[in-house]
């Protein structure tokens, strides 16, 4: 359950510094958002750029969408949807998608791998591989725990279980 | 080993958003934020077609609610 807050420009921080602590511990690279304004919905959070992670010839692309939104405990940030990517070597590894509403027959949860694979008349990389909601911090964990990400900060076990809890 | 500061977070004007869009559709997919933007919604351009086409495509609903 995110963390809720008692008004919308306060969880909007909250969402916004657990992400960024959250990313900080594998790259530098700047976070993008759009001005905050509350009739404005949804929003936009992304990296700058792709960036190179420390340790290897892997990189990552995050953008995510969110709302504020109220329930009776105060005001939380939803995803809405999401973009997380490894590269390895300038291409993409691994991705988790999701975008209910953009320009796609496929809205649930999913990835795509980076294998040069044909199944019948499509290619492995393009198949939408189902998930359930998958949030930036089991990629994060991802990267360092299995491929060997070297993480920026000593405490980014702490920062992935903040994540979790938002 | 030192535990780095966080990350700068730059808050983008909705016109620097719309700015924004248009650099990453030219240069990830060689054509402006507009024709990208026309083009997907005609279907031309699958969603899936490249990792790029996800990543600028992800940028758009928010672009296309302002107008």
């Amino acid at each position: 359950m995110p963390h809720a807050s008692k008004t919308p420009a306060e969880a909007v921080e909250h969402y916004r510094g657990r992400t960024v602590r959250l990313l900080s511990c594998v790259t530098s690279v700047h976070v993008v958002v759009r001005a905050y304004h509350l009739s404005d919905a949804p929003h936009e959070l992304e990296l700058a750029d792709t960036a190179k992670m420390r340790g290897g010839p892997l990189s990552i692309d995050v953008a995510e969408e969110y709302e504020v939104r109220q329930d009776r405990d105060g005001w939380r940030v939803e995803i809405l949807g999401y973009l997380y990517a490894i590269g390895y070597e300038g291409r993409e590894l691994v991705a988790y998608h999701w975008h209910p509403r953009g320009k796609s027959s496929v809205t649930r949860p999913h990835m795509h791998v980076g294998a040069n694979i044909q199944v019948g008349d499509r290619w492995l990389g393009k198949v939408h591989l189902p998930t359930g909601a998958v949030g930036l911090e089991q990629v994060v964990a991802l990267a360092i725990v299995e491929l060997g990400v070297e993480p920026l900060r000593d405490d980014w076990e702490r920062m992935v279980d903040e994540a979790a809890g938002r | 080993m030192a535990t780095r500061t966080d990350n700068e977070i730059r808050e983008l004007s909705p016109e620097e958003w719309d700015q924004r869009v248009d650099e990453q559709a030219r240069k990830r997919l060689g054509m402006s934020g507009e024709e990208f933007e026309r083009r997907l919604n005609a279907g031309e351009i699958d969603i899936d077609d490249s990792p790029d086409v996800t990543r600028v495509a992800m940028m758009l609903p928010l672009h296309a609610t302002r107008k």
